[in-house]
């Protein structure tokens, strides 16, 4: 017996190597050839809040989406079983640390009283006793779960006596038990053990030693009693070597290729990691020769971030800044002197969970309006939206590009549920990569920065032979300060109409993507991290007989408005459904405004954690049976 | 060949009031900018908003007239992926150490290679005569309805505080003292500081040319001896002593370099320890593709990069 997939969670405090389970699990299966996609889920917080990872593994393809139940729960802690023992799919695995059994959920002081109460209230519908041994018991009783009981007290010991780890140290082998019960329950191989274990800890050999010893040892225990029912078929993906990368990884690597020069930032939660990758990489070094090199700054505010980012662009440097919600507040009059003075400039924006702090570690797409608004006055602005890795690669390389080419800011919009979440892809294709720098000139004499020469005038940088002057008051060609109503309407016009000659030259099939056919019986709308849970829900509901299809919009400035009216047009308006992270279905009002086709039923989202396929096929289904709105609350 | 002072002076009209102190300014940095024969195209300019942030399009450089309070990080921006060329900077003191305070305090922290030069007139002019943050608490300029209520921030103090290696005060009225003081600045390695003490003809009726005409004297008159040599220790006397000067107000006000310590590495020496090409080849001098467009990370130097990311599948036997 084996299995095509299979979804997992692994439960823990913040802080106890949570993320160094999911590191060697990762590479041991995509060491294997499966594909994997890994979300975690996080408190803001450092250590000891309750945080998991939810993964689905493949045999068959790299995976989309996420979905409930899942076939085994890993708890490193009593608070994972109390949070997520409804999460576990009947005859599912609940790995669990046998010498909790007495902790009751009243003792648990990290998890938050609203929720302790939630679970307080059914287990009392549900007749259990709020312990771990009771709840244990009530899941095995009913055939519900298959119960691993280890007692990772006495595994530490036994690994203990033979390799006598520092005391300190002793502690950090939790996850190798978990890693081990996994791969018990996989069958995945010691190679594959070890090779997942090697790479976490890079010529480490003692550590590798001891938790290669670990898990095997455990995988072992959990083979002899438990066999290996979810034994993994043999990966029939065709890859045969895979990037193992967060969302974070895959735009900063991309940014690395695409020639960036020039990152500045702020530190903030989710979209710091994506410059520290690229400051590790700053270098840029080839069998120890530098190719080049990258400034990475790290400014005092996004204000400042945003603003030197724009000087360095002036001096022809291809330059970039990554933010959130709270930071992109921050940058809104830099954006708009970078648009007015028609500066290229790449904004990488990671949303979170808003409004202020709001969510700060959660996922959410509010930020849709804003980006689109987000400064006084008009002046043309790209806002391009990602929707899974392999495209935020592409995406981020293509936004440096037209930053340059059409000489404005452009904002990069992806969101945290891409920028944390792991997934093994292949190495992207080189032949689809390129790199337009757009206009430049060199030469000195009467240079005019802004010359009436249709939308783009030819750009000399700061450092070339020509003088110039940039300012954020309305000016004439040169670049000085001018008030003349005429002129005005000329310099006004000449900015203003980059966004038709965007229009004309970026097809729009390119910036928005239909997923199935215009015979479908109903159209989902989305954009971003929904486009995997849609095409996924909509290949599970085929499968029960009802075929859909997705809209996945991808540029909302300038917005291929023709392109999405005609498809949007030629669906009943009863089955056109908007999927979105937000309250208001803001792309839905993109679209009405673009195009003057309002849709008016929508499955939306906004707990910060992302849509799950179980949950959306239901909401699908209850849309199509004439529900208007679905808001979905899965996931802990 | 020498360009003269009238060289760097636009062929846009000067909007500024009769009588402004940033006319001086000004003079004095065309006049700078001639004795160190600068490169047009290879200096900037950089200014905020009101109405000291016209002065770049006054002046025949390369000039950026930015945000309200953000000329610094612009400037530094510049600098950084540009080393090569002259950034100097010019913000009124509501711009730098109101808005922008923030940014002034941390470009000390860095000691780019940069000028900043402070507008200093106590009022926001453009405005028409609000209190700036270096106006006095009770004092009552004609503008205000009643007398300041907020107490004035030292500016040499705060830039003493925050780390600029160079810090001066000058005063618009003395021009050929004034440009002394900018070339010195634009020649100091490290972030320079020059607090300039001008009037505001048409809002400030305090601090006029005849108050400071009273009061000002050069601080290398009394022998004040500026330089840090050496020693931390000697660091710390001269920061000390600035910053004692650095209160004086009043009957007497010290123009003048207040310390200057070159013995601080720059931000730019700090980031060619972190990337080696950094000196010759900085961000706006890289070549990032080759002439049909290809990037000049191909996949395999991709895969040599990223190699810590790669997985190679299992070979099945």
């Amino acid at each position: 017996m084996s299995v095509k997939e299979a979804n997992i969670l692994l439960g823990g405090p913040q802080g106890a190597g949570l993320e160094t389970t999911a590191q060697i699990l990762t590479s041991s299966l995509a060491y294997l050839g499966y594909g994997v996609l890994a979300d975690r889920e996080y408190y803001s917080n450092i250590k000891g809040r309750h945080s998991y990872i939810h993964a689905r593994i493949s045999a068959e393809m790299i995976p989309l989406s996420l979905s409930y139940p899942v076939e085994i729960v890993g708890a490193m802690d009593s608070e994972t079983i109390f949070t997520h023992f409804e999460d576990l799919g009947d005859g599912g695995y609940l790995i669990y640390d046998s010498s909790t059994d007495n902790r009751t959920l009243s003792s648990i002081a990290s998890m938050e009283p609203i929720l302790k109460n939630r679970i307080t209230e059914r287990l009392k519908r549900l007749g259990v006793e709020a312990k771990v041994s009771s709840l244990v018991d009530y899941l095995a009783s009913n055939g519900r779960a298959e119960i691993v009981a280890l007692d990772f007290p006495s595994i530490l010991d036994t690994f203990k006596k033979r390799f006598e780890p520092e005391p300190i140290q002793a502690s950090r082998y939790v996850s190798s038990i978990l890693v081990g019960a996994v791969c018990g329950l996989l069958d995945i191989d010691e190679e594959a053990v070890k090779y997942g274990v090697s790479r976490r800890f890079m010529k480490k050999e003692k550590l590798i030693e001891h938790n290669v010893f670990l898990v095997n040892y455990v995988a072992d225990y959990i083979r002899e009693n438990y066999g290996s029912p979810y034994k993994l078929d043999n990966s029939r993906l065709s890859l045969n070597e895979m990037l193992t990368v967060m969302g974070n990884d895959v735009v900063a690597m991309a940014k690395i290729v695409g020639g960036l020069r020039y990152q500045s930032y702020y530190p903030i939660t989710p979209a710091s990691d994506e410059s520290f990758f690229i400051e590790a990489f700053e270098r840029l070094e080839v069998d120890g020769d530098s190719i080049g090199g990258i400034v990475v700054f790290q400014t005092e505010d996004e204000i400042a971030a945003i603003t030197s980012a724009i000087g360095a662009s002036l001096t022809g440097a291809r330059v970039a800044t990554a933010t959130s919600g709270p930071g992109f507040s921050l940058m809104v009059e830099g954006l708009g002197w970078a648009g007015h003075s028609e500066v290229p400039l790449v904004i990488t924006y990671y949303q979170r969970g808003g409004p202020s702090t709001g969510l700060p570690t959660r996922g959410g797409q509010s930020d849709l309006l804003f980006t689109l608004f987000a400064s006084h006055g008009e002046f043309p602005r790209i806002v391009l939206a990602s929707g899974d890795h392999i495209e935020a690669f592409y995406d981020a390389i293509e936004a440096m590009n037209y930053a340059e080419r059409y000489q404005l800011p452009v904002i990069h919009l992806l969101d945290k549920f891409l920028a944390n979440s792991f997934i093994t892809m292949g190495i992207p294709d080189f032949s689809k990569i390129y790199i337009d720098r757009g206009m430049i000139v060199e030469d000195g004499e009467d240079y005019r920065r802004y010359e009436f020469n249709g939308p783009i005038s030819p750009r000399a940088n700061l450092g070339s032979k020509a003088v110039m002057w940039y300012t954020g008051d309305e000016h004439d060609e040169y670049g000085h300060i001018t008030e003349d109503p005429e002129y005005r309407i000329k310099m006004y016009n000449k900015r203003m109409e980059k966004l038709d000659l965007i229009d004309k030259e970026i097809d729009p099939e390119k910036r928005a993507v239909l997923y199935g056919d215009f015979s479908a019986d109903y159209l989902l709308v989305g954009w971003g991290f929904v486009k995997g849970v849609a095409i996924d829900s909509i290949n599970k509901l085929r499968s029960q007989g009802l075929n859909g299809a997705y809209l996945h919009l991808k540029m909302f400035s300038p917005f291929p408005s023709s392109y999405v009216k005609s498809i949007i047009g030629s669906f009943d308006s009863d089955r056109v459904i908007l999927v979105e992270h937000n309250y208001l279905a803001q792309a839905g009002k993109i679209v009405a405004m673009n195009t003057g086709t309002i849709i008016d039923r929508m499955i939306v989202k906004y707990t910060g954690r992302p849509i799950y396929v179980n949950e959306l096929i239901i909401g699908i289904r209850k849309i199509l049976e004439g529900e208007m709105r679905v808001v979905l609350s899965y996931g802990a | 060949m020498v360009l003269k002072p009238s060289h760097y002076k636009s062929n846009v009209w000067i909007d500024w009031c009769p009588g402004c102190g940033d006319f001086g300014i000004t003079a004095a940095m065309y006049r700078a900018f001639s004795e160190l024969n600068l490169d047009p195209a290879k200096t900037v300019v950089v200014s905020g908003i009101g109405c000291s942030g016209k002065t770049p399009h006054f002046l025949n450089v390369n000039g950026v007239h930015t945000l309200h309070g953000r000329a610094i990080p612009f400037a530094v921006g510049i600098k950084l992926a540009n080393p090569e060329l002259t950034v100097v900077v010019n913000g009124g003191d509501g711009d730098l150490l109101g808005i922008g305070s923030g940014h002034f305090v941390a470009v000390g922290r860095r000691n780019i290679d940069i000028l900043i030069i402070l507008h200093n007139n106590g009022v926001y002019g453009l405005t028409k005569g609000q209190a700036s943050p270096t106006l006095s608490k009770g004092v009552l300029t004609k503008s205000l309805s009643k007398p300041n209520i907020q107490d004035a921030v030292n500016p040499i103090a705060l830039a003493l505080a925050s780390g600029y290696t160079f810090v001066a005060r000058g005063y618009s009225m003395l021009a050929e003292h004034l440009k002394n003081l900018i070339i010195a600045g634009i020649e100091h390695r490290g972030t320079a500081f020059i607090d300039v003490l001008q009037p505001c003809v048409t809002y400030n009726d305090i601090h006029t040319v005849e108050f400071y005409r009273k009061r000002v004297y050069n601080l290398e008159d009394e022998g004040w001896s500026p330089d840090v040599k050496g020693e931390e220790q000697e660091t710390n006397k001269k920061l000390l002593a600035a910053w004692e000067k650095s209160l004086e107000w009043g009957d007497r006000i010290p123009i003048g370099i207040f310390y200057r310590n070159t013995g601080i590495s720059t931000f730019e020496d700090r980031l060619s320890e972190e990337i080696p090409i950094y000196k010759i080849s900085p961000p706006s001098k890289q070549i990032i593709s080759d002439e049909k467009g290809r990037t000049l990370i191909d996949r395999e130097i991709f895969r040599k990069i990223f190699r810590d990311y790669i997985i190679i599948r299992k070979q099945e036997r």
